[in-house]
């Protein structure tokens, strides 16, 4: 076919030449002159390029050809109807940007592949055991310590990937089915100081072959290699991208330089490429310190980690030989790995839950991102998607309407002798390029919807690692999304309007039954969808409003907070103790701070964050676990305006060498003590043999997160327990972060190499613990208004078409004596039993997929009735709102008029 | 060179050009210029084709499969293309016919709607 007209055309030159001689010589031969003859054989075959031209559009571009006849058809129906047009592109803008906006989340945490080279051959190792408490609630596992994390996986199983040092070095000889077994060691945040300047800055520790396993180049220098990575060998280390243009103006200037680590002297030999930022998407190290570095960064205690095969802290990464599948690889090292964590287990309880090597694709990274936001994604996500259901089918029944309207037109055109497909091809492509415009605009509400989520999930967080992106993979769903929308809205109307009944149409020119039943299926869906997506927005909002009456039992207004670590900066015991003391005071004399005081975190992080007693404690005879320790300072509670019922609160009397002593809350005191004074009693902390005497008691608080239970709380004295990094907080006059630049300096003033970290109101540290579930408050709300106001437009639209519709029956009852009263009670019938089906449908649905986000939920059950209710009055209220206008025109219709127009 | 004034000459509608090439083309395999000059004269010349656009107009055809090219020889011993009708070219023409002459028929019953009373 296209050889052939190849040859066609090749040869239409010769043919027309031909065929002008022809034409110039039977000239001649009826007694022209030869150069008349040309002329007039010239003048007769017209123009010769456009001759040609059009013959070469009939072979390449007959198809292209209608198009462009159809878009410009198509526009110009669409400037017909303006309104029209721009209420479809903007719901469909909105539904198709809210849908690329969460999918280009998705698509940044559950799609993207690692930076580096060929990230399929990566594999991430991990074990799963049974659970290391036993039925007595005791820990029996071979894993005695931990940094790190584990995870649940499946029915209830321990899943980590943290390994003791001894399997590393077990998986890493001979093995036949890694080119390269690699490791890796969270180095949390450290005092970097460059120049003199300190900030604090997040460290991985990395074994020696990191680099080479990952298969990444430095943009300046070189990269940790094995020979780094020994006892004793010169602290290196490879700096970022970001932090080597941030504190040294650029890779080439931060070759060579001299830098601390926690005052550990360091070279840096090489930069990161810009877009590596390690293995862990939910993480971007600052710095990359050879593994075994951390002998010297994190002192002595250290050396133990190498030696003890009962502690699990190093995580791995190996890279698959050429033609070896994960599976074989699994097959080989699973054993292997079994046989040396065996050698591990002491007691029989132990051997009997045995860690087992598990393999995992690690071309994503680690899946700590996944874990944490996939669930919420795929809930938005569904959502999004109703939306975009609610948005098309509303499309739909306005083209419907639209298309009973334009049934004539069509009916002339069939007539005339235009194909059906021809006529369907011209409708599809107008609701295609309204579809399109409508994806276009969805992009930009899409790039505004990915900035406020992020700024929503991100809440504030330093260095929030889940960056959404517009790439091609996104906007090609994005566009594939508004053709399959054009294509799904407007086939069924198209397919109508063009049934062959052409004689009918022309006679009648109204739409009969089948239009009518397909709006009502249709709006019936959007009602029913609406539902759900009220019903979830009613849900999330409960349960921010159960986690904001939380009564927390201390200030929340007013509050400085924000973090030290002095011990990386090099200040030891007791000094350390002497310098936070200082500290406090001097931040008391800022003018507008009425007290200031430090403990070892927020409150509403204690349970998480720093250094502080976990185990059990004992009081008189009583053993128990779960009361929660504050480390505090002086002046807390005074600070944080928790009553003091009895006693005193920790002050500057506490010091290291004096009597150790607890404050405890109310509950603690009325569980341990009745009531009895508990001051002068005694608290044991078993677990470091750490004897306190009960100085006062303090009302009760909300120790730790909004969703846990609230424990019992013991404060115990900072000068006496000597955390690392310590948080200070300072009650203001006014706006709490007036005072950052205060402290700032005095900061400064005390030791320059000392950064300060985690700046933060304690409104704001609160409201971050439950970002998730305000944001899941805020856009489902947002989703509830749209999907309902799509809904009433749909609902709108059909009850006024159906008005017009039966205008001539209207005015029969009218006639005969209908009262105006009784024709909107019709049109509101009609609505409410639409609402009625809708939520027939959806009542059940709802009660089902409630349950799916009940993990989401706060003190509200998934089937909570009042939501439940609440959600089905709203929507009846909107339906019967959205059917009060066309119902009111309706008993409005002058009888004669309607009469005679029929 | 032409017995008709300008003025009585009729343009080619749109889409008429493929119908009357096909009718040309039922008498036997001709090559783009005789198609023309046939057009002309079964017409006693009053329908005037522009002869460039009978060759977009061939090309058509072709592809819809009602005709057919092969080569040949014209009358003055050149080598030229000749179109032949198909099949399929045959039953369009036919079918083509019926539809414009219920067209014609119509459209004069409109036009001369006494026409049956004179």
């Amino acid at each position: 076919m296209k050889r052939r007209a190849k040859r066609l055309l090749n040869d239409l030159d010769q043919e027309i030449r031909e065929h002008i001689e022809l034409a110039t010589q039977e000239n001649i031969d009826r007694g022209m002159p030869p150069e008349e003859a040309r002329h007039a054989a010239l003048r007769k075959f017209g123009n010769v390029t456009r001759a040609k031209e059009d013959a070469r559009e009939v072979w390449s571009t007959v198809w292209l050809e209608e198009l462009r006849q159809d878009i410009r058809f198509g526009l110009r129906q669409l400037r017909q109807s303006p309104a029209f047009t721009t209420v479809v592109i903007l719901t469909l803008a909105l539904g198709i940007g809210a849908n690329t906006a969460i999918y280009s989340f998705m698509e940044s945490i559950l799609l993207r592949s690692l930076p580096v080279a060929d990230p399929e051959s990566l594999v991430v190792l991990n074990w799963h055991s049974q659970p290391p408490e036993d039925g007595n609630k005791e820990w029996v596992h071979v894993m005695h310590s931990v940094s790190g994390l584990a995870w649940k996986g499946d029915n209830g199983a321990m899943v980590s990937g943290m390994f003791p040092y001894g399997a590393f070095e077990t998986l890493r000889e001979e093995n036949p089915v890694f080119s390269t077994l690699f490791g890796y060691f969270n180095g949390r945040k450290r005092n970097l100081a460059v120049r003199g300047q300190a900030t604090s800055a997040s460290a991985e520790y990395v074994t020696g072959e990191y680099f080479r396993g990952l298969a990444v180049s430095p943009v300046a220098g070189r990269l940790i290699d094995s020979g780094d990575d020994r006892p004793g060998a010169a602290p290196v280390a490879v700096v970022s991208f970001g932090t080597s243009q941030n504190r040294f103006g650029g890779p080439p200037n931060a070759i060579g330089q001299s830098i601390l680590v926690d005052n550990i002297p360091f070279t840096v030999i090489g930069v990161a490429p810009p877009e590596f930022f390690g293995v862990d998407p939910a993480a971007a190290p600052d710095l990359y310190l050879p593994l075994h570095t951390n002998l010297l960064v994190d002192g002595a205690g250290a050396a133990r980690m190498y030696g003890d095969g009962n502690y699990y802290w190093i995580e791995m990464m190996g890279r698959l030989r050429p033609g070896v599948s994960m599976a074989q690889a699994q097959a080989v090292l699973a054993p292997r790995f079994h046989q040396w964590v065996a050698t591990t287990a002491t007691i029989d309880g132990e051997r009997a839950k045995l860690p087992a090597l598990m393999l995992n694709p690690g071309a994503a990274g680690l899946g700590s991102l996944r874990r944490k936001y996939s669930k919420p994604l795929f809930v938005l996500l569904t959502m999004v998607a109703l939306i975009l259901a609610i948005a098309c089918a509303n499309i739909a029944n306005l083209l419907l309407a639209r298309a009973a309207a334009r049934r004539r037109e069509m009916a002339v055109r069939l007539s005339l002798g235009a194909g059906r497909f021809r006529v369907v091809r011209q409708l599809l492509t107008e609701s295609v390029m309204l579809a399109s415009l409508g994806g276009a605009l969805g992009v930009l509400f899409a790039i505004w919807g990915m900035g406020s989520l992020t700024f929503l999930l991100s809440n504030g967080q330093e260095n929030f690692t889940l960056h959404a992106e517009l790439n091609w993979n996104v906007l090609g769903v994005t566009a594939a999304l508004s053709v399959v929308c054009g294509l799904l809205f407007g086939l069924a109307p198209a397919i109508q309007s063009t049934r062959p009944d052409v004689m009918s149409a022309l006679k009648n020119g109204r739409g009969g039954g089948p239009h009518r039943r397909a709006q009502h299926v249709l709006v019936v869906a959007q009602i029913a969808f609406s539902f759900l997506i009220l019903v979830a927005a009613g849900l999330f909002v409960q349960t921010l409003n159960k986690l904001h009456s939380v009564q927390l039992g201390y200030a929340r207004e007013n509050i400085l907070l924000f973090s030290l670590n002095a011990r990386q900066a090099g200040h030891r015991d007791p000094e350390i103790a002497t310098f936070y003391t200082e500290l406090r005071k001097r931040f008391e004399s800022i003018p507008g701070v009425s007290s200031a005081t430090l403990s070892h975190s927020s409150i509403i992080s204690a349970e998480r964050a720093g250094r502080t007693y976990r185990g059990p404690m004992k009081i008189g005879a009583f053993t128990f676990v779960g009361a929660g320790v504050l480390v505090a300072g002086p002046r807390f509670l005074t600070t944080m305006q928790i009553p003091i019922l009895a006693g005193r609160e920790i002050d500057d009397r506490d010091q290291a060498g004096s009597t150790p002593v607890a404050v405890i809350s109310e509950r603690l005191a009325r569980t341990y003590f009745g009531n009895e004074n508990p001051v002068g009693r005694r608290i044991t902390f078993l677990d470091e043999k750490r004897d306190l005497e009960i100085v006062g008691v303090s009302a009760n608080l909300q120790y730790g997160g909004l969703k846990e239970e609230s424990p019992m709380t013991v404060f115990v004295a900072i000068s006496q327990f000597s955390p690392d990094r310590v948080t200070y907080a300072l009650r203001t006059a006014g706006d709490p972060l007036r005072y950052v630049q205060s402290v700032y300096e005095i900061v400064r003033e005390a030791d320059p190499g000392i950064p300060v970290t985690n700046v933060v109101t304690q409104v704001a540290e609160i409201d971050r613990t439950i970002s998730q579930e305000v944001t899941f408050a805020k856009l489902c709300t947002g989703f509830a208004v749209l999907a309902l106001l799509i809904a009433c437009v749909g609902l709108y639209g059909t009850m006024s078409y159906n008005v017009a519709q039966q205008i001539g029956e209207i005015g029969i009852r009218m006639a005969l004596g209908a009262q105006g009263r009784a024709v909107v009670w019709m049109v509101l019938r009609r609505v409410l039993i639409l609402a009625a089906v809708g939520l027939a449908i959806s009542v059940p649905a709802a009660l089902s997929a409630s349950q799916l986000v009940k993990s989401f939920l706060f003190e509200t059950q998934p089937n909570d009735p009042g939501t439940l209710a609440l959600a089905g009055v709203v929507l009846l209220s909107a339906a019967i709102l959205a059917g009060y206008a066309p119902a009111r025109r309706a008993s409005r219709i002058d009888p004669l008029a309607a009469l005679r127009h029929e | 060179m032409s017995t008709k004034k300008e003025s009585e000459r009729i343009e080619l509608l749109q889409g008429t050009l493929d119908l009357l090439i096909l009718r040309t083309l039922v008498l036997g395999p001709q090559h783009g210029h005789a198609i023309a000059k046939a057009i002309e004269f079964r017409s006693d010349e009053v329908l005037q084709v522009e002869q460039g656009s009978l060759y977009p107009a061939l090309h058509r055809l072709i592809k819809r499969g009602w005709i057919f090219v092969e080569d040949g020889t014209s009358e003055n011993n050149r080598r030229a293309k000749f179109y032949r009708l198909t099949a399929r070219g045959r039953k369009q023409l036919a079918h083509e016919t019926s539809k414009w002459e219920k067209l014609a028929g119509a459209i004069a019953r409109i036009l001369r709607p006494t026409e049956g009373r004179e």
